[in-house]
């Protein structure tokens, strides 16, 4: 997951804009603790992409602080002790405007990488 | 509570760190369970799921900062970088306290002049608030002297001109404090009703004046007193207000003790009393108006008192304000016209006022400011010397911080951390130096002038401060940053290859660079100060015109004792009497005013038989009133004619005597005036005698006319008595005040000294500023040759293994030290010829200020070249010398 962008601020932005989206979009089937949420990306993914805990962590700390997850303290299935994420109202309007500005950006870029009718193009 | 509140929130909108280490274990114990039921053994997946997390550390400081606003993120930093920066400096203290010492220096002069401008320019009224915002009205006559305005003429500016949202006035005189042996002169300002309140003065104790004490002339016995004058002669007498004091030998009622702080709005004078403007006639001030009654004076528009100041209204101009007055002007000069009127009124910014001290100490400070400049920027050239020379030991710090991956930014930012952490301390530093040494100079200045009373504002503030903590940090970031950035440019093949890099030879053209532009700056001050130094010498030794030596001046005023005038005449008659009857005393005489006494005084209109002067002529002169045998007393040659004799009495022909300048514009030469005639007042006088022109006021000024009337024929209560004798002068100086005494024991004597210590009044000023001069002189040599030796000696050391190689190869320690020496000199003269054509340029702006000196004064100028290139030579040699007398194998194996 990296995309490179001239300005460094622009592309933490976008990096972490992705990164936040898949993450609330994860949480969207209930909640669920960060290895957990690791765990589903990263099979929703096919190991595509594997999200680090020293990126998780922080994304989540930024999420909560947004107030659009919230945080508590429960057990897993295998009996132990995890801190669960759960998607708020707002988390949930911020996880569609995320999704149609994903979906722009990969319209557009699609549009860039495949011209319909573009001949003579290098590749 | 708000602030309470608030932080409360921050504390809340913090990362919970116990509970997110928690949820780092749990995340750990999960990950390590479910390696576990995949097979591992307990360790293998405690490590794996570790080595899968990375670092915990990293990831709580990443969550940490996800909560802090990002002012608190970057004052964390820079807290950070500013810790650095005290433990990388501490590390080398030499390096550190010099770079400190020597901004401090530059601060604390470059401060104390500010603080003299400030207190000249920008704020020049104690106690006033935006006093530098004043304007002030004057009439100019054809000729551009100014004249004051009349107090009819005030009162129609006043009550017509709408640019000003109101206008007072003042004019400072001095006056007898109380009455008999007691007595003392102090100065005191004739003020308008309106004079504090237009300057927003309020009064510790009881009133200031008001409107209401301008009503009646002669008629408001009243006085306001300074905060000094209550504290020192009634003891701070918490009863002050309704006890009497003696003005002139007039009881006037204390009606309040004036603010602190506000010492009157006469710059340089510490003005102790303030009268109603309408007590002026009464207290015996006519302004030169012919009229002697009280209502009269202050009705008589050709009687000249004072330059009206008050603050525009806002939007108004000074520009608007003067096209007003200029209208104004015309209206009066049609309605009450007046032979002999100024041409025009103007306006400017008080600091401009006519003949204020502003007026005379600010080409002197500006020049002042120059040398503090020049000095501030050795300091710099030092420290930017020092940077470079410490950016060397420096670059492998520096470039195991890149290598780790910071980025130049950061670097970038740690240098100029660095740089400030050492500007601060020498800002407060150089502005406790700057406020510790201005009261010694101030206290030489009240010194010299006693025993009047001078006062300079010398307190510090916000804007003083604010000044050296910009100067500090402007300096210390433009000069030690450019270099630090030099240094910052590193890449590791040059740290490597230390003395191969080409950028290792670009550094050598910088340091030798800075070593010219040390030497060049430092001869430019050099030279400058040289030659202010010597045209104050020249002032000095400059011969006034008259003889001040074995003379004696005793000042005293027989109103004071309620003479009348048939009285004085037959008490100053049996003064002198007494005076010339002194054993070894050769001469006598009496005189209303002394020379060179700084400040000029007023000029009477005159006529000249047979001359027609053209329209709006300025046919006015100062004069003085003098007894017989003025002339030979003071030594002041006679051109033609003779002086004043015991003849020159009331019954007899009235007579005067003129100066060579005089006689030479109207008649063409001294021995053409004797016998000519000269209207003065409304006395027709013959000319008996031309006398030598004389320094009246300061000892840079211009010829100009004088003249001179016999006191037998034109009386005054105050005179001063001069006695000439061979004896020493203080013996002298007893001998009259006997004289005195014995002419009348109660009669107060004003003051008795050699008259060479009056006649420094008109040097004080000069004498502060080549104080000040020579500080700056021996200030900026120092830090110049401090740096030069520095960057010399640096060169030298780091040529250590090249000596060693040279020596090894056969050199003698002699051609080693010759090389270096001719190095140096090399640089040295590269700079001295760069400075010289600096100040060449420079000494022709010095050219107002120097008094005969030439600009291009040849021996200013060799001492200044023999004192750099004597620096420079010796910090070549000593370096040199000491490097030759080393082993050639320590030197080689010195790398």
């Amino acid at each position: 997951m990296t995309l490179h962008s001239t300005r460094p601020d622009a592309r933490t932005d976008l990096l972490h804009g992705t990164l936040d989206m898949l993450i609330l979009r994860t949480l969207q089937w209930g909640p669920q603790h960060g290895y957990a949420i690791a765990q589903t990306i990263r099979a929703q993914s096919e190991d595509v992409l594997q999200v680090e805990a020293g990126s998780l962590y922080p994304a989540l700390q930024r999420l909560a602080r947004k107030r659009w997850v919230t945080a508590r303290w429960g057990q897993t299935e295998a009996n132990q002790r995890a801190k669960f994420y759960r998607l708020t109202a707002e988390g949930k309007k911020q996880l569609l405007r995320e999704e149609s500005r994903w979906t722009e950006l990969v319209d557009a870029i699609t549009r860039v990488m495949k011209p319909a009718a573009a001949p003579g193009t290098k590749e | 509570m708000a602030m309470f509140g608030w932080l409360q929130k921050l504390r809340r909108r913090r990362l919970d760190d116990d509970d997110f280490q928690e949820e780092i274990r749990a995340h750990l114990a999960i990950a390590a369970e479910e390696r576990m039921a995949e097979g591992a053994d307990p360790e293998t997946a405690r490590y794996a799921a570790l080595k899968e997390f990375g670092n915990p550390l990293l990831t709580t400081e990443d969550a940490r900062r996800v909560w802090t606003p990002w002012w608190l993120d970057a004052l964390h930093d820079l807290l950070g970088d500013v810790r650095y920066a005290i433990r990388t400096l501490a590390r080398s203290p030499g390096f550190s306290l010099t770079v400190v010492a020597v901004l401090t220096v530059g601060v604390a002069l470059n401060a104390s002049v500010f603080t003299m401008l400030k207190s000249i320019a920008l704020s020049p009224i104690a106690g006033v608030d935006r006093s530098a915002r004043l304007a002030v009205i004057f009439a100019e006559r054809s000729t551009g002297r100014a004249v004051p305005v009349s107090y009819p003429d005030y009162r129609s500016l006043r009550d017509h001109l709408g640019a000003f949202t109101d206008l007072s006035g003042s004019s400072v005189a001095k006056v007898n404090l109380g009455r008999g042996r007691g007595a003392r002169q102090i100065w005191a300002e004739l003020v308008t009703g309106n004079y504090f309140r237009v300057l927003g003065v309020g009064a510790q104790r009881g009133r200031t004046l008001l409107p209401s004490d301008e009503v009646a002339p002669g008629g408001h016995p009243v006085v306001v007193i300074s905060d000094g004058l209550w504290r020192r002669d009634f003891g701070a007498d918490a009863g002050i207000v309704g006890r009497t004091v003696e003005i002139n030998n007039h009881a006037l009622t204390v009606v309040g003790v004036a603010d602190a702080a506000f010492h009157g709005t006469t710059v340089v004078y510490d003005v102790e009393a303030f009268v109603p403007v309408m007590m002026a006639p009464v207290l015996g001030f006519t302004f030169g108006s012919q009229h002697t009654t009280a209502s009269g004076v202050l009705s008589d528009r050709a009687a000249a008192l004072f330059y009206p100041e008050g603050f525009l209204r806002p939007g108004a101009t000074l520009a608007g304000a003067a096209a007003q007055a200029d209208a104004l002007w015309a209206t009066l000069a049609r309605d009450r016209p007046l032979a002999d009127a100024a041409e025009r009124l103007r306006v400017v910014r008080f600091w401009q006022t006519p003949s204020g001290a502003p007026t005379y100490l600010l080409p002197t400070l500006s020049v002042l400011s120059a040398m503090g400049l020049l000095v501030l920027m050795i300091a710099c050239a030092n420290i930017a010397g020092l940077v470079l020379v410490r950016g060397v030991s420096r670059r492998g710090d520096l470039a195991v911080r890149l290598a780790l991956g910071a980025t130049r930014t950061r670097i970038v930012r740690l240098l100029i951390v660095e740089n400030l952490v050492l500007a601060v301390p020498a800002a407060v530093l150089g502005v406790l130096l700057a406020q510790h040494a201005l009261p010694l100079l101030v206290a030489q200045a009240e010194a010299m002038a006693a025993p009047e009373r001078v006062f300079f504002n010398i307190e510090l503030d916000a804007l003083i401060l604010g000044f050296a903590v910009a100067v500090a940090c402007g300096s210390a970031l433009l000069f030690g940053f450019v270099p630090a950035l030099q240094s910052a440019r590193v890449d590791l093949v040059s740290v490597i290859n230390e003395d191969a890099s080409p950028r290792g030879a670009s550094r050598g053209r910088m340091r030798g660079g800075l070593v010219v532009a040390q030497v060049a700056v430092s001869l430019l001050l050099l030279v400058g100060s040289g030659l202010v130094t010597r045209s104050l010498d020249a002032a000095r030794r400059a011969y006034p015109g008259f003889d001040a030596r074995q003379v004696t001046a005793v000042a005293m005023d027989v109103r004071q004792n309620g003479y009348d005038e048939p009285r004085g005449r037959a008490f100053y008659g049996k003064l002198l009497d007494a005076a010339r009857a002194g054993t070894g005393v050769e001469s006598a005489t009496l005189a209303a005013s002394l020379p060179m006494a700084l400040l000029d005084t007023r000029a009477q209109r005159v006529e000249m038989e047979g001359y027609q002067p053209r329209r709006g002529e300025d046919l006015a002169f100062m004069s003085n009133t003098v007894g017989p045998d003025y002339f030979r007393t003071l030594r002041i040659p006679l051109l033609a004619g003779r002086e004043f004799e015991d003849r020159d009495g009331q019954g007899a022909d009235p007579v005067v005597v003129v100066n060579a300048t005089l006689a030479g514009r109207f008649w063409g030469g001294a021995a053409n005036a004797v016998g000519k005639r000269v209207r003065v007042g409304s006395r027709w006088r013959t000319v008996v005698g031309v006398a030598a022109d004389l320094k009246y006021s300061r000892i840079d000024e211009p010829p100009r006319g004088y003249f001179y009337l016999p006191f037998l024929q034109s009386y005054r209560s105050s005179m001063v008595l001069h006695t000439r004798g061979a004896g020493p002068v203080p013996a002298l100086v007893e001998q009259a005040r006997g004289a005195v005494a014995a002419a009348d024991a109660e009669l107060p004597i004003l003051y008795a000294k050699p008259m060479l210590q009056t006649t420094r009044g008109g040097l004080i000023l000069l004498d502060l500023m080549a104080v000040m001069l020579f500080v700056f002189g021996v200030a900026g040599m120092a830090l110049a040759a401090l740096g030069t030796y520095g960057l010399v000696s640096y060169v030298v050391r780091q040529g250590t293994h090249e000596i060693g190689i040279r020596m090894a190869l056969g050199a003698t320690g002699r051609s080693v030290i010759r090389h270096y020496l001719g190095r140096g000199l090399r640089l040295g003269a590269a700079g001295a010829a760069l400075g010289v054509i600096g100040a060449l340029a420079v000494g022709q702006l010095l050219r107002g200020v120097l008094y005969g000196t030439s600009a291009t004064d040849a021996v200013s100028f060799a001492r200044a070249l023999a004192i750099v290139l004597a620096g420079v030579g010796l910090a070549s040699v000593i370096p040199a010398r000491r490097a030759a007398r080393t082993n050639p194998l320590t030197a080689l194996r010195h790398q």
